[in-house]
C-alpha cells in the first residue's frame, strides 16, 4: 500500500471530519498509520472546513499535508484554499451542484453530481458518504468492505443504513466513470 | 477502538492521550476551567475519573482550579489541570505556591495565539518563556514539550512521576497542532507500568520537620491521616515549614528548592539528537515545529548538506551540557519557533559566542511547514 495524503474540503456541517474519521479507522485495521488534522471556523455550521489524512506505514515524520493525492470539494468556499499543497497528479473530485469552477492545473478532476446522488436516497447530509465512496472506488486507496465496516462502527445509528447506501453508491458511481485522466487546463 | 481483531492500533486525539495517560499515571483529580484548544482534556477526564473512583470539578475560574489541584495534592492524591495561554496566566499565583511549598501537581498547557484571548483554534507556541518564568520569584519548574500524540501519552505519565518523586510542579506544555492532531498509537504496550509513589514521611511523628533537610534535597511528605504535625505556607519557611525571615534559614531553603533540579538533573533531562554527530547546520525545534525541521533534516541529508535536529523534550531546565556540546563546531544553529523568537534568547545565551544563531519565526497562526526550514538550510549552504 503506498503511502498518500488525502483533503476533505467544503463548508462546516457537510460531515468532512466524520468521512475522515471513517476512512481513518478503516486505514488502520489493516495496519498502515494515520495522522489526522482539521481546521474549522467557530460556528457550528458554515465557514470553511477541512480534513486532513497523512497515510503511512510508520509514524509519519510530519503529521501534516503537504502534498495532496487526493482531494475533496464539497464547497465553493474550499476553491483555492488547497492550491498550495495539491500534489502532481492528484486525483479531485468536486461536487458539481455545488462547485461552480475546477482547479487549474496538471491534475485528475471529476466534477461528479455527489448532493443529487445523496438527495435521492434520502438526504443530502451524505453526499459526504456519496463523496468517499467514489474518491475510493477512483483511487483505489480503500476497498468497500472496509469501508462499510468502518461506517457501521462510526455512522449515528439511526442513519446507518442511510451512510451504507451513500457509500455504496459512490462506489457505483466511480464504476461508470472512464478511467482518470490529466487534464491539461 | 480498532475494527481490526489483528492489532490493537487506535486513532487517539493528542488531547484525549493526555487524559488517557494521566489516569494511567494515577491522576485521580482533576480540577478545570474549559478553555480551546484543551477543552478535550477536560472532557475526557470527566468521562474517565468517576471509573476509578476519582473526582473530577468544573471549577468558577482557573484560580479556583490551580487551587484546588494544590488542596486535592495536599491531600494526597495526583492532581492535573489543563489550560491554554489566558488560563495559564490566571493560575500563575497558585502554581508559584505550589513550588515554594513543594506540592506535586501537573499543569497542561495547550498553546494557542496570544497574547490576551487572542487566537483561540490556532497554534502557537508563544507561552515558552511564561512557563519557566510566569509566576514571580525564583522558583523551580519542570516544563515537558511532547511532539506527537505517542509522546503526550509518555510525558504526560512522565510529568506525573517528576512531580511526585521530586515535588516541583510540572507543566507539560504542546502547541493546538499537537493537541488536536489524531495518530494512530498502539496502547497495549504501555498498560503495565508501575505506579510511581510521592516519598511519604515515615518514622517517629514526635519532632517532625516537614521540610527537612534531606541528602536527595526532597523532604519526605506527611500523609494526611498518619499523624504528623505539619505546617504549609507559602512565605519563605524553615524545616518546621513554619515563616522565617532567618536570612540563614532562608538562603537554606531557596538554596534547596532551585537546586534540587540539578542535583537530580539526570532524570529531569531529556532529548531527541537526530544526525547531530556531524552536523554543520543545527536545528533546535520542539513541538509540531520539530516535526517539520525533522523532514527538513531528512531532506538535507538527502541532498547530502549536513544538517541535524536537536529536539528538547524537557524543555525546562534546557539540557544545556549536551546541547553546547552539539552546538560546538558547527556554523550555524536555525530555531524555527511559533512565536516572535523565545527559546531562541536561550539558545543565544549559550552559543552565540560559537556559532551563528539564526531564528525562523511565524505568529499567523500557521504552523511552520517543513520547506519553509529546508529553504533557510540551502540559503546557509549557499552562501
Amino acid at each position: 500500500m503506498k503511502e498518500f495524503e488525502i483533503r476533505f474540503s467544503g463548508s462546516g456541517g457537510q460531515g468532512l471530519i466524520l468521512v475522515t474519521r471513517i476512512l481513518a479507522t478503516a486505514l488502520i485495521s489493516q495496519g498502515l498509520k494515520i495522522a489526522q488534522s482539521q481546521s474549522y471556523e467557530p460556528t457550528s455550521r458554515g465557514g470553511l472546513s477541512r480534513s486532513d489524512l497523512v497515510v503511512s506505514v510508520e509514524t509519519a515524520d510530519y503529521p501534516l499535508a503537504t502534498a495532496l493525492d487526493y482531494l475533496l470539494i464539497l464547497d465553493e468556499l474550499a476553491i483555492g484554499v488547497s492550491d498550495d499543497i495539491i500534489g502532481k497528479g492528484c486525483l479531485i473530485v468536486v461536487d458539481s451542484e455545488r462547485v461552480s469552477s475546477k482547479p487549474k492545473g496538471k491534475y485528475k478532476v471529476h466534477s461528479l453530481p455527489l448532493t443529487s446522488i445523496a438527495q435521492k436516497l434520502g438526504s443530502k447530509r451524505v453526499a459526504n458518504l456519496v463523496a468517499l465512496g467514489a474518491l475510493a472506488g477512483l483511487g483505489g486507496f480503500c476497498d468497500q468492505d472496509t469501508l462499510e465496516k468502518a461506517t457501521r462502527h462510526h455512522a449515528p445509528k439511526g442513519f446507518l443504513d442511510l451512510n451504507l447506501d451513500a457509500l455504496r453508491a459512490g462506489f457505483e458511481l466511480s464504476e461508470t466513470l472512464p478511467p482518470s485522466q490529466i487534464s491539461n487546463k | 477502538m480498532s475494527i481490526s481483531p489483528e492489532n490493537e492500533l487506535e486513532n487517539l486525539e493528542g488531547n484525549h492521550a493526555c487524559a488517557v495517560a494521566a489516569i494511567a499515571a494515577g491522576c485521580r483529580f482533576y480540577a478545570g476551567y474549559p478553555i480551546t484548544p484543551s477543552s478535550e482534556i477536560a472532557e475526557r477526564m470527566a468521562l474517565e475519573l468517576p471509573k476509578v473512583d476519582g473526582t473530577f470539578i468544573q471549577m468558577e475560574d482557573e484560580i479556583g482550579s490551580m487551587g484546588a489541584v494544590v488542596g486535592a495534592s495536599i491531600g494526597g492524591v495526583k492532581a492535573m489541570t489543563a489550560t491554554s495561554g489566558p488560563g495559564f496566566s490566571l493560575k500563575q499565583e497558585n502554581l508559584g505556591f505550589a513550588a515554594a511549598t513543594e506540592i506535586p501537581c501537573v499543569i497542561i498547557n495547550v498553546m494557542r495565539g496570544g497574547p490576551s484571548t487572542g487566537m483561540p483554534t490556532r497554534p502557537a507556541q508563544g507561552d515558552v518563556m511564561q512557563a519557566r518564568w510566569g509566576t514571580h520569584g525564583d522558583h523551580p519548574i519542570i516544563v515537558l514539550t511532547p511532539c506527537s500524540v505517542k509522546e503526550i501519552y509518555e510525558q504526560t505519565i512522565r510529568a506525573f512521576d517528576l512531580s511526585e518523586t521530586l515535588r516541583v510542579p510540572v507543566v507539560v506544555l504542546f502547541d493546538e497542532t499537537i493537541g488536536h492532531l489524531i495518530e494512530t498509537i498502539d496502547l497495549s504496550q504501555t498498560n503495565n507500568r508501575k505506579l510511581v509513589e510521592r516519598k511519604w514521611a515515615s518514622g517517629p511523628q514526635e519532632g517532625f520537620q516537614p521540610y527537612a533537610m534531606t541528602e536527595d534535597s526532597i523532604p519526605p511528605m506527611p500523609r494526611p491521616g498518619d499523624g504528623y504535625r505539619t505546617h504549609i505556607t507559602g512565605l519563605h519557611h524553615g524545616e518546621s515549614g513554619f515563616p522565617t525571615q532567618d536570612p540563614g534559614q532562608v538562603e537554606r531553603f531557596i538554596q534547596r528548592i532551585l537546586g534540587k533540579l540539578d542535583q537530580h538533573r539526570q532524570q529531569v533531562e531529556s532529548y531527541e539528537a537526530f544526525e547531530c554527530e556531524d552536523a554543520e547546520l543545527l536545528v533546535v525545534a520542539y513541538g509540531i515545529t520539530a516535526r517539520a525541521a525533522k523532514r527538513a533534516v531528512k531532506q538535507a541529508r538527502a541532498k547530502k548538506i549536513k544538517a541535524g535536529l536537536f529536539r528538547p523534550i524537557t524543555l525546562w531546565p534546557f539540557p544545556e551540557t549536551v546541547f553546547c556540546s552539539l552546538a560546538k563546531g558547527t556554523k550555524a544553529v536555525l530555531v524555527p519557533e511559533m512565536n516572535a523568537g523565545q527559546l531562541n534568547l536561550e539558545i543565544e545565551r549559550h552559543c552565540s559566542d560559537s556559532t551563528r544563531v539564526i531564528p525562523i519565526n511565524r505568529f499567523d497562526g500557521e504552523p511552520i511547514a517543513p520547506g519553509q526550514i529546508f529553504e533557510k538550510i540551502q540559503e546557509l549552504v549557499s552562501k
